[in-house]
Order: structure tokens, then sequence, then C-alpha cells
């Protein structure tokens, strides 16, 4: 690891963040001969390091502790900070837009390639590098169940999810929600285990840096290089130079970034357009052993039009024992009691596919403040989607249903949006800040809207295409 | 229960937010019985220090708020979305921030008293690291079986964290040092028979034997720290003598840096915490690296972590003899090394060549002196458990016993008496003498040597049947054996086994000579009514440790040093000096900033010379003249060193 002080190489490129979309450039860049830097604020973990418990994996996988709030605290979101990012805590969905989906971002960026034609490619691309894999009927879980049964008795539509992994030893007892803080099997196809472990192997033309620890503060425009300062964790501060630089750290990340490095007096639009896809997670208790921590941890997904039209998916989840707990209403004894029924619960949540943008603003300390909640259409589509989760409880025998107390958003996206226009938007259509060559983008941060449809694959899509933008402009 | 970010009052505020959310029932003990907020500081040790500053301000407030307040606080927030936002915010940050904290201490399952998740029959496990339920310490490194070999393991990371890790425990008071410790002590009590449990297991000893000589002296040793550590390692003022007028002087003793314990394994948990404690409360980080036949795995790990020690301060690390040398050649400031003479020898050649300090706590081959006026009762029962106590696997076990010649036949008869009703087995409620031998190269070895002494003419006068027909390998019995020669293999090679050969002396000078007569110096008892015979015999002794009508009891006193001489050993640990060792003893000297030239700086002049040589005799004659003396060449010399340092050389 470099110091203050130490003469540091000008590299082709700096990636700010190894989430998903700085793992993926970083990747295609190397391959492509460039000498790229990795710079990642969290720490650089294995399968041998990962925390164990959800005490350790909310302080030292999360920023800020474990989860932050909007100004009201009525959203709490989870924003990953570990080498890898979303990729080491998630779980693993992989699904391509839809032409709704695409339909919207077009309109509100007016970028002509966003759509399935012109971006299947890059899809194909994202996932050749992935192993990815349906879970098997015979290994789903009490909570798949019940998600089918509901779905099936109330006539909606569900499908199979699409996940990146391999090899879950689930004929060894592997119980997936272990992995929420990091797979320690190495089978969760999380960027450390695929593109990042390509870059670095040293087999591809150019060489990847991994610098961990080290949070980004600025990115200016030195005399011919971009200039990257920021400092490690133990506060010394450092500067990387580039030829470019790309931001990857996500929504918040890559706000606070520009807003710091002044760019926000040119691109009024920096940290506007903010979604989230907030997630309502509904608890239901049966009188029978569900053991939704038991096995895949996530199996099923909706798959229905009318769901889609309405703008909410319906997702097969659970969550570790410190999240249930959280989520429950009651305290006390009452609680207590509840959680000692924590095996009979089941869970379904709704992501409502939000429209009333957020804004994300930094103030004076350098706190990232989140001005997002829901107008009367996203509640609408909460209530709609609670309302179709009742059913399914209701009609395979819960004896009680409890919804969640702490709606959560963990997919931060927009706030940096592409689009032709440079009022409207921050990155242009070749994935470049608006008046300023040698800065971009590819990751959620981008997104002109809620998709409505898990990120994960998309983003890689899009950083390919950027990656490609990049050689092609060098 | 400390924490780095919040004070006394904030966790007692904190507390009894727990305990009004988790009340307890039947099923599950309430927030505080769990003891899981000495875990706090992995909670909130990432938390923006603008939220620390609020939630430590917030949690004295409710430090003083009757719990009735709290409960209705709580209502309150049920109560949340009546209000207008700019109150429901506040409230909901509040909900979200201390159900967060107390939800997560309590069901993250960190607590090794009581398994909560297990009482809810939540289970959920990744299948290489199935088992123990007790690896949950974070970063620890807890490789997977085929991850042993330390060619898989960073140890220049291992080291670099040691290193930063060292830095920071070196700027804390002994007494915060403290604090975890005696969290330790609290929890091993707490723990005892879990840790009792796993001891067993890998060690085969009886129940008892891992209760007496394991769990207590721990507790004992920590609860010495507690009384004594900071008194002897405070930073001390010195006299200074007149000669040095006006400055004064101190002793500050400071870490080494970073200490690699090197653990053997007949007392595992024993010989990890003792040295791993005296290491922390001297400010030093601490590389483990336990025996690959008792590593213990996770437990040790899951103490430190349960106190409050980061897993970067002590950092435990498995492997066999290779990954041992392999931390050497990565330059730790200090070795400390218990176990054979042959290991011992390979690191202390090895930390030569880097000049690395070491403290070996080697092997034994202690005698048992008896004398004619000795009480046979008491004598023969120390014999027998001094040589069988851990089926005579301690290094300070009886290996000689010599009995005058007066009681011999008598001594002996009651031996054979005591020692065949020792009880063998590795039980489960504490009624069982001696358990079985923990690895099976120790138990070969064992027996090669007995059968080769009997081949040679001793005779076993216990357990004659093992010699012929065992009933399996690790179970050897207590055997006394007598008729040992020199010719004999055990003569004086260290037994490590339930083996006890018995001798006759004639004189005093003879049994000294013959207990001296050993390349081992490690400890020995004498037993007699005469406290003078006693104390002459005592200072004849070549070995680090002596007790006086018992046996193996300067152990038993953490005041007292511990260590042995010739090949039992290098350094003393245990006690102050056993404290002093893991230090930097360092001398300094404060003198004030002003202008004036010391005597003894240049420029020498011959005027100077005669009068610095009478001010020294003047010094050491003594005496009130020589005090006179003293002050006038005294002054004189300061003149003209004033002068001199002016004006330099005429």
């Amino acid at each position: 690891m470099g110091h203050a002080g130490a003469a540091h190489p000008i590299y082709d490129a700096i990636i700010v963040g190894s989430g998903v979309s700085g793992s993926y450039v970083a990747y295609e860049l190397c391959k492509k001969g460039l000498n790229c830097l990795l710079l990642e604020a969290g720490q650089n973990l294995n399968k041998h390091t990962y925390p164990r418990t959800e005490m350790d994996g909310n302080a030292n996988l999360y920023w800020s502790g474990g989860i932050e709030f909007n100004k009201n605290a009525s959203i709490g979101f989870l924003r990953p900070k570990v080498v890898g990012g979303g990729s080491i805590v998630n779980q693993a969905l992989l699904d391509r837009f839809d032409d709704i989906a695409l339909d919207s971002w077009r309109e509100k960026s007016s970028i002509n390639f966003l759509n399935r034609t012109e971006l299947d490619p890059f899809y194909d691309l994202a996932e050749a590098e992935l192993a990815i894999e349906e879970i098997p009927e015979k290994y789903r879980n009490g909570n798949a169940n019940i998600f089918k049964e509901g779905f099936d008795k109330n006539e909606y539509k569900w499908a199979p999810l699409k996940r990146a992994q391999k090899d879950c030893k689930y004929d060894r007892g592997n119980d997936c929600i272990e992995c929420l803080n990091g797979c320690r099997l190495d089978s969760k196809q999380s960027m450390p285990v695929t593109v990042l472990k390509k870059a670095l192997s040293g087999e591809l033309p150019g060489k990847l840096t991994i610098v961990s620890d080290f949070e980004v503060g600025t990115v200016s425009h030195g005399t011919s290089d971009k200039k990257i300062v920021g400092f490690y964790k133990n506060g010394d501060v450092e500067t990387f130079k580039a030829k470019i630089v790309v931001l990857g750290a996500g929504s918040m990340g890559n706000t606070k970034i520009l807003t710091q490095s002044d760019f926000g007096k040119k691109l009024k639009s920096i940290g506007h357009h903010f979604y989230t896809h907030p997630q309502y997670m509904v608890l239901a208790r049966y009188d029978k052993k569900i053991n939704a921590h038991k096995g895949p941890l996530q199996s099923l997904k909706s798959d229905d039009l009318n769901f889609r039209q309405n703008g909410f998916k319906l997702e097969n989840v659970f969550a570790g024992p410190v999240a249930i707990s959280m989520l429950l209403p009651q305290w006390g004894d009452n609680h207590s009691k509840i959680m000692n029924d924590i095996t009979k619960l089941a869970c379904i949540e709704v992501a409502v596919r939000d429209t009333n943008p957020g804004k994300i603003s930094i103030n004076r300390s350098g706190k990232i403040i989140v001005d997002k909640v829901l107008n009367g259409e996203d509640k609408l589509r909460r209530s709609k989607g609670l309302k179709a989760i009742e059913n399914i409880f209701n009609s395979t025998g819960a004896v009680e249903i409890i919804e969640g107390q702490l709606p959560i958003g963990l997919h931060l996206m927009g706030g940096c949006g592409i689009g032709t226009d440079g009022k409207s938007s921050v990155f242009n259509p070749e994935f470049e800040l608006h008046d300023q060559k040698g800065i971009y983008a590819a990751d959620s941060s981008i997104f002109p809207n809620a998709p409505g449809i898990n990120p994960s694959l998309t983003i890689m899509a899009l950083s390919i295409k950027c990656a490609e933008q990049i050689t092609a402009s060098m | 229960m400390a924490s780095k970010y919040l004070d006394k009052t904030s966790l007692r505020g904190l507390e009894k937010v727990g305990n009004v959310l988790i009340p307890g029932n039947q099923h599950y003990p309430k927030f505080s019985h769990l003891r899981t907020l000495r875990n706090i500081d992995r909670i909130i040790g990432e938390l923006p220090s603008a939220d620390l500053t609020d939630l430590a301000l917030f949690l004295k407030v409710l430090a003083w708020t009757p719990s009735l307040f709290i409960k209705a606080l709580f209502w309150l927030i049920t109560k949340k979305d009546l209000f207008p936002d700019f109150l429901a915010g506040p409230l909901r940050l509040m909900d979200i921030g201390l159900k967060g904290i107390i939800y997560t201490l309590y069901y993250s399952n960190t607590s090794q008293t009581e398994n909560i998740l297990k009482s809810m029959e939540y289970c959920a496990e990744t299948p290489s690291y199935e088992g123990s339920p007790m690896q949950t310490n974070t970063a620890a490194m807890t490789p997977d079986e085929g991850n042993l070999e330390s060619g898989s393991i960073d140890l220049d990371k291992i080291f670099e964290k040691a290193k930063n890790a060292g830095s920071q425990i070196g700027k804390l008071t002994i007494r915060e040092r403290l604090a975890p410790l005696i969290e330790l002590k609290e929890l091993v009590l707490e723990r005892q028979e879990e840790l009792i449990d796993i001891i067993q297991k890998e060690t085969n000893k009886s129940r008892s034997d891992a209760l007496f000589s394991e769990i207590f002296p721990i507790v004992d040793t920590l609860h010495w720290m507690e009384v004594e550590a900071e008194n002897i390692l405070k930073d001390k003022k010195v006299k200074t003598p007149i000669v040095l007028m006006g400055k004064t002087s101190y002793i500050y003793h400071q870490g080494l840096g970073v200490v690699l314990v090197i653990s053997p394994w007949n007392y595992p948990l024993f010989q990890a915490l003792v040295p791993i404690a005296h290491a922390l409360i001297c400010g030093n980080a601490v590389i483990y690296k336990p025996s690959e036949f008792t590593p213990l795995k996770g437990a040790v790990e899951s103490l430190l972590n349960d106190a409050g020690v980061s897993s970067d301060l002590v950092q435990v690390i498995y492997g066999g003899g290779k990954l041992g040398s392999d931390l050497i050649e990565k330059r730790p400031d200090k070795i400390f090394f218990t176990g054979s003479v042959g290991t011992g020898k390979k690191i202390m050649q090895q930390a030569g060549k880097h000049l690395i300090p070491v403290e070996l706590e080697l092997g034994g081959k202690d005698p048992m002196i008896v004398f004619e006026d000795a009480n046979i009762q008491r004598s023969v029962k120390g014999a027998a458990w001094g040589a069988m106590t851990n089926a005579g696997q301690s290094c300070t076990s009886v290996e000689r016993l010599y009995v005058h010649e007066d009681i011999y036949e008598n001594f002996k008869s009651e031996l054979i008496v005591e020692v065949g009703k020792i009880k063998q087995l590795i039980d489960t409620n504490g009624n069982s003498d001696i358990g079985h031998m923990t690895n099976s190269q120790q138990a070969k070895k064992v027996r090669a040597l007995v059968l080769d002494a009997v081949a040679k003419g001793a005779k076993a006068l216990t357990n004659e049947y093992w010699i012929e027909s065992p009933k399996s390998e690790l179970e050897i019995p207590a055997i006394v054996l007598e008729g040992v020669t020199s010719e004999m293999e055990i003569w004086d090679c260290e037994i490590f086994g339930p083996i006890l050969p018995i001798f006759k002396f004639s004189s005093e000078i003879d049994v000294i000579n013959r207990a001296n007569d050993s390349s081992f110096g490690l400890s020995a008892s004498v037993w007699t009514a005469d406290k003078t015979r006693a104390t002459r015999v005592t200072k004849s002794l070549e070995t680090g440790n002596v007790s006086v009508n018992n046996v193996m009891l300067t152990e038993g006193n953490p005041y007292l040093p511990f260590g042995g001489v010739k090949n039992s050993g290098i350094g003393r640990y245990k006690g102050a000096h056993g404290l002093l060792s893991f230090c930097n003893i360092k001398s300094v000297l404060f003198d004030g900033n002003s202008s004036k030239v010391e005597a003894n700086w240049y420029p020498y002049t011959t005027e100077k010379y005669h009068l610095f040589d009478n001010l020294m005799q003047a010094l050491f004659k003594g005496g009130i003249m020589g005090l006179i003396k003293f002050a006038f060449y005294g002054l004189k010399l300061e003149m003209l060193s004033g002068k001199l340092g002016k004006k330099g050389r005429a």
C-alpha cells in the first residue's frame, strides 16, 4: 500500500469504487492494456476474513457503521463499503431490463442506445463473466414454498430467480443467509472471485493495482492529468494521478465527490433524481416451522405483468435475526415472544418502483443529506404490493401478519444521471461528464430513473459499454 | 465492561434501555444478563463521530431517566406516525438507533454463555465452517482445514497488523490495558465448564486437572495483575545522586512491540492466556501460535473477543513447527516459548540470527527429596500428586524421588498403596484423579522409556500389568519405578508421563549431588522438619524454583517468578520479574532547559581535572568535612565550567 509522500506512477485510469461498475470497468480496461488503479474506501477481505456475525457484518461492510437514513429517518439505506461493493453483500440477482424500463430511460435521457437490441450484446458480455444459476426446485426452502403456493392460489405469476452463483453446496446444508456478510465458499459470483480476480491475475495486457481503505475526496483536472486526492483510514492524505478517472462510488459517493470537487456550480443536476426502490418487508407467523433462513435464501420472484404495470414487484426474502428483530414493531416481552418464533416466520417484500425523485446534497461538514420521500403514486404502488402480500399470506394459512417497521433502500440509483442535456443530466451519452473530458461514470448513479428491476446486470452491461467508449476515445 | 467511545454512565444508560427492550422471560435472559455490552465498540466503532457524540450524550440522559419513562418513550415511538414529521423524524432515529444497538448486541449471538440463536432453534451454517459455535471472532485468522501451513497465510500482513496494534496499546494507560483482562477473568469464571469441555476433548485430562491446573491459575494470575500490575509497571521516579543535582530520573516500563507466544500442549489454555495477558498488560501486541496437538481452535479468540481485545492485538495463528519458524523470520520483538529443550534450542538459534530476545520455559526432571524427619504420610501423598498430576505431563512433575534410607521401605510401601488408589478416567463430573495421555507421540515415548528401563533391570511397583498388556495406547497408568540406573535412557531424559522413579539416599551431601547431577534445573522439593536444613539444601539446589514440604507450589503463588536454569530455560515469567521481562525498561533523565554548561563537557583543562579529582575524593570520603569539601569544589567547578563554556580554553 502506498502512503503519503511515496511516488506513484501516472496511471492510465483511476477507478473510484470497486463495486460492480468499478470492477467491470477495471477489468475491461486492463484487457485493453491500460494500467489501472482501483481505489476502495472499504477493506479488502476474502472468504477467510468476511465477518461472521451480523454485528461485525453491519459495522465492517457498510458505510456509517451499517445503515444511513433519509432526512426524516423514514427510509434506511444500505451502502456497501468493501472491495467488491454490493456484489459481496447482495443476493446476486441478475435480470436484464425490460422495454418498460428502457423506454422510460430513453424518454428521460434522450439517449437512443438505451434499448434491448443495442444493449443485449453488452448483457451477453456481462453474463459471460459469471456463473448464473436458478435454484433447483428440490432445494427451495419453506419460505419459497409459501411464496409459490400463495402466488398460485392467487393466480399471480412467479418465476425462478437468476442468481450469480456456483456450487452453493445445498446438498451439504449450506444456508445462504450466511453469505449476506460475504460468501465463505466463494460460490457467490462477487467481483473479487470473478472479474477482479482475472484483472489481478497478471495475464491481461494491462496491470491492475487495488488500494483499499482509501476514501476519495476530490477529483480535479491538473495540468495534463486528472488528480485524485483522498485519505487513508488513519487520516494520511494521498494524491494519485491518471489520464482519466472513472467514478464508480454509487449515487451518494459520486455525488459527494463531484460536489466536493466543485462541479456543482456548472452541473446543477448533481444529486438530483435519486431513486432507491424502497423495499417493505412483511413477515407472517405460521403455526408450523418455515425455517426461512435455511438453504437458499431467495429462490423466486414475481413475474406478473399486472404487478409490473402497477409499479412494484415481490421478492422471496428473509434476513438475519438482528434485521428481523428490527423490523418488528413490538418491544419488550412481546418482541421476545415473536423472536422466539423466528423459525415460524415467512417473509415477502415489496419493492416499489419509485417515481418521486429524491435529492442528495452534501452539508458543510461533508455529511450526505438525502431528501427522499414517497409521493402519492409511490404510496399507492406500495399499498398495492402490500395487499398482494396479504393475499398470499392469508391464502397460505398465516396466523398473524406483521408489517416491517423499516423500509430499506438497497438499490441506490441516480443522482448523477446520464442524458443528452447538460442541464438535466450530469454525464453525457459517452458516459463522460458534461463539460469535462476524462471523467466517466457507468454505475447506478447515472440511472435516469428507477427501472423497477434489480440493477446489477445492467450496471455491468453499461460499464462494459463505458469501457469501450473510453478505449475508443483514447 | 469498557468502551473506547462510551463512558460508564452512557453504558449504564444503554444497559437500562436494553433491559426495557429485552426484559427476559422463561426462554431468554434479560439484556444485561447476556453480558454482550462488552461488544459495544464493535458496533459503534464505525459510526460517524458526530453521531457517536450525540449517542453518548443521549445515553447519559437515559442513565438518569427512570425505566418507567424509558418505557413511556418506546410506547410513544409506537405512535410516531401520529406526530408531525419534525417530531416523528427524531423519534424514528432514536427508535432505530437504540433498537439497532440493543438487538445487534443481543441477537448477533456473540455471547458464549447463552446461545440465543440456538434457543430460538435458529441455526444457519456454511459447510466448511460448520462445527464450533465458538468461531465468531470477526477478523481473526481462523483458516479452514486446508489452509494451515504458513504458505497460504500472509505473515507480512499479520505482522503489519500486530505492529499497528502494538503501537496503539502502547499509548493506553495500564488501567486501560487492564480493563479487558479483568473482563477476561470474569469470562473464564463464567465459561469455566464450557472451557473445561474443550480442554478435556483435546488433552484427555481429568476434569479436576483442568479446573485446578488451568482454570484456577489463569484466574489467579489475572487477579494478581488486577491488584499489582499498575504498581509494578507505572513510571517510577528513582533517586538521582548529588553529583547530578537538579536533575530528575525515571524508569518507564513500555512494551517491546510484537511478542510471539508459542505454547505447548500440556496446559493449552493456561499457557495461552497467561503469557498473552503478560504481554498485553505491558503494552505489547501478540501473535500466538498454539501447539498443533491442542489448538483449542477458536476458544482463545472467542474469550479475548468477548473481553474486548481486538483481533489485531492478539492474532491466533494455527500451524506446526514450520509456521513457528516462519513467524520468527518476520522478527518479532520478543519470543516467549514454552516447550521442549530441542525446540527451544532451535528457536534460540534462529532468534540469535536476528538478535531477538527469547524467553524459554523448557523441560525439567524435578527431584523430590524426602529426609528421614519428614512427615511420611504427607510426603507420600505429595509425591503421588506431584508425579502424577496431569498424567505426569507437566514440566515440573516429580521425576526423581529421593527418599532417605532410614524411612525408604516404609515410605515405599505407603507410596505403592497411595499410587494404587489413583483413579484414572476422562470423567465428566470431576470424580477422577488423572486422565489419559494427550497424544500418541508422547505416549509412545513414555512406553519406550519404561520398557527400556524394565529390560535393563528396573521394576514397576504399581500397575505392573501395563508392562505386558496395556489397555490402550493413551491410557498409561501411574507407575512407581524402582532400580533405575544411569544405563537406562530414563535416567536423564524428561519422562513427561505418569512414571515415578524412586531412589534411596544416605546423606544430605549425597542427595544434593545426585539432585544436581542433571542437565535440567527447573524446580525441586525438599521435605523435612528441620527448617535450617531445608534452607541449606534449597540454596544448594541448581534449580529455578524450590518448594519446601510441598510440591509444584511456587507456581501457585503469582507473586513468585517462574523459570529454570541449565537446560530448563532462560528468563523468568510471572511475578514482578515476569512482567518486566515483557517490557522495554527505559531509563530517562530530565534536566532543565538552561544555558548551563555541564562540568563534564568540553573543554577539559588541567584545572578542571584537579577540581574534579578533589570533588570526587571529597564525595566518596563521606563525613561532614567531605560534604563541605564537596560543596566547595562543586561550586568552583561550576564556576569554572561556566567561564570555560563562554570563553573557551585560554
